[in-house]
């Protein structure tokens, strides 16, 4: 709670050293400010009970998934002492907005409450309609905000109809007292419980981006800036994942729910890897990778036993690291090839940077879950725990799936290690260097002892 | 009550409908505030005062003065609808009919409604609220500041001025001042 406190102020503390005009300021106090949410966390780590009315619970779940949020922000700030360089105007709102939505994304890890998770998911959400708007002058960049705008305005408003049928069936906001109806009527549901616990699904379904919920993915990763694309990509889905997976564990999942879920994975993991195939620009790539993580996400989510907590963790913790670093070689290389984001950018990375395009590549790797690397052992899991819940046709899906988008990631890296024509000059300052070294390092290391965080 | 009851819940389907169906944006916004101030009639049957006087200040007052005046300076007065082609169209009667079904098929059997707790007049009174809302809902309460702050913060980001692309070079303070 004192972290949630102190990030919070700390946010309004960026905006006011926004007024000094002094940027160089902004990341470091965001990141100490962070660092010491982190320290907060951990002080409290057993110390575990609901607070305010039963509104929210820092337990274990929630306190790593938030580590792992702050961690990522703190890598994105890192990125964003060079990536805001350039930039004039409203640098500290960029801080403190996303210092902002990290809260939201605090709330929907540790609620109780159906009302907390409504208002996480909104803290979470304004602030980024906001920042993909970051870019004023770019045309892409507007689009992307009203776009993300205003379908996400759909999605909340279906979010809100379902928490008020479930309120109205179970008379309770409460996830407990939602937990002891559903345990009651078992199997004979209320149709209004029935759509509520939907509804819900819908709405979260929208932040996590899965099919068929996903057309906002593609354009608003494209037009929004990069780093806030990268903090979308990671932050954003690792909470929208332990929201889904809280709601998922405490409604007892409803078997028609099950089902609708179901068809959405097959649904969202042929489009993450099908679609991806036809695209050229990398962020758009990206999207449907992102995409396609959702829909192995969400098979976790369907089979719900102890370890499916953990492996989300896993899962959105190592997807993050790569994406994270991935987004930064994106920045790099898009800065050298005069904004263009085409993949073609990417040619003549080793020859100019060998160490960045091996990193490139572990990472990529990662993504696309060749062993070795975390993401390997992220799908495998997720397999894992498919076939022992009982879904051996869709886990075999899957696995053709991901075959299937190996093929996209190894274009990327075809381009990195084919010589270009001319040379390409990738500059690359001392903190850059260090955050995509260490997402690759961390992905290699977390892929070979695995048992760190599992 | 049965009465008046009957009557708000008329005024509300239709012009409800009005606001769909008019064509000129005006209209339609005119029917709203309509709406809205029949949907606080039944908030005030419902002896939820405080929430009729809130819905009538935010909703009918403040959010529809925006609607008029946005719709206003962009001019919108004469009926400028985008004329939708005909495959739009009946993809349109295709989706909304299929809902329909699903939505048949799923109260078939009739909705079992049953309230999961008895109506309590004293709920929408000011003092309840109230008291709700700084005992067991503080939190969400507080929070929501956030939620609020970062809103503004962004209006002011997106709506504020920036200097032209050629004083683009000079630092941010002098351009303030000149302002001022």
């Amino acid at each position: 709670m004192s972290a949630l406190i102190l990030i919070s102020v700390l946010g309004v503390v960026v905006l006011y050293l926004g007024l000094l005009g002094n940027k160089r300021l902004l990341a470091p106090v965001g990141i100490l400010g962070l660092i010491g949410a982190l320290v907060l966390f951990y002080t409290g780590y057993h110390v575990e009970m609901p607070l305010f009315a039963n509104m929210v619970r820092f337990d274990g779940f929630s306190i790593a998934f938030n580590s792992a949020m702050i961690v990522i922000t703190v890598l994105l700030f890192v990125f964003g002492v060079d990536y805001y360089a350039l930039m004039k105007e409203h640098v500290a709102e960029h801080y403190a907005l996303m210092l902002f939505s990290l809260t939201g994304a605090f709330l929907l890890t540790a609620y109780t409450n159906l009302l907390v998770l409504f208002l996480g998911i909104e803290i979470l959400s304004i602030p980024l309609y906001i920042l993909a708007g970051g870019k004023k002058r770019s045309y892409r960049s507007g689009e992307a905000s009203f776009k993300y705008f205003l379908l996400g305005s759909f999605a909340t408003a279906f979010f809100l109809m379902g928490i008020a049928l479930i309120y109205g069936v179970t008379a309770s906001f409460d996830l407990g007292k939602v937990r002891e109806y559903a345990e009651l009527h078992a199997g004979q549901h209320s149709i209004l419980f029935l759509l509520g616990s939907f509804f819900v699904a819908v709405g979260l379904s929208f932040k996590v981006a899965a099919a068929p919920f996903h057309f906002w993915g593609p354009d608003v990763y494209e037009g929004a800036p990069t780093l806030v694309t990268a903090f979308m990509a990671t932050v954003v889905k690792t909470a929208a994942f332990a929201a889904f997976y809280r709601f998922v564990s405490m409604t007892g999942m409803p078997e028609a729910l099950s089902r609708t879920l179901l068809v959405m994975t097959l649904v969202t993991l042929f489009i993450g890897n099908v679609v991806a195939l036809r695209q050229s620009n990398f962020k758009r790539l990206m999207a449907y990778s992102s995409i396609a993580h959702t829909g192995f996400l969400l098979m976790a989510l369907l089979s719900t036993s102890g370890l499916t907590a953990q492996m989300l963790f896993y899962y959105t913790f190592t997807y993050a690291l790569a994406t994270v670093g991935l987004f930064i070689v994106l920045t790099l290389a898009k800065r050298a090839a005069n904004g263009n984001e085409n993949i073609q950018i990417f040619r003549g990375l080793f020859r100019a940077r060998p160490w960045l395009a091996i990193v490139t590549m572990l990472l990529l790797l990662s993504l696309a879950g060749i062993p070795l690397t975390a993401g390997f052992i992220a799908k495998y899991q997720v397999f894992l725990l498919a076939i022992q819940g009982g879904f051996l046709k869709t886990t075999a899906f899957a696995v053709v799936m991901a075959l299937i988008g190996i093929y996209y990631y190894v274009l990327v890296i075809r381009e990195a290690f084919t010589p270009a024509e001319e040379g390409i000059a990738i500059a690359v300052t001392p903190a850059n260097w260090l955050v995509i070294s260490l997402c690759g390092v961390a992905v290699v290391a977390l892929g070979i002892w695995p048992a760190w965080l599992l | 009550m049965q009465f008046l009851f009957y009557l708000f819940a008329a005024i509300s389907v239709i012009s409800a409908v009005f606001v769909v169906s008019a064509k000129s944006p005006i209209n339609s916004v005119i029917a709203l505030i309509v709406c809205f101030l029949s949907i606080a009639g039944h908030y005030i049957l419902l002896n939820a005062q405080f929430l009729a006087m809130v819905h009538i200040i935010v909703y009918t007052g403040a959010i529809m003065v925006l609607f008029l005046f946005v719709i206003m300076l962009l001019n919108l007065n004469k009926s400028a609808e985008p004329v939708k082609t005909l495959a739009t169209r009946i993809a349109a009667v295709i989706a909304g009919g299929v809902f329909l079904l699903t939505l048949l098929a799923a109260v078939r059997h009739g909705l079992d409604i049953t309230p999961a707790r008895d109506f309590d007049g004293g709920v929408g009174l000011v003092r309840s609220v109230g008291l709700s809302l700084f005992n067991e809902f503080l939190l969400p309460f507080e929070v929501s500041s956030i939620l609020f702050l970062s809103a503004m913060v962004g209006a002011l980001m997106l709506a504020k001025k920036e200097p032209a692309a050629s004083a683009g070079t000079s630092p941010a303070a002098p351009a303030e001042k000149r302002v001022a």
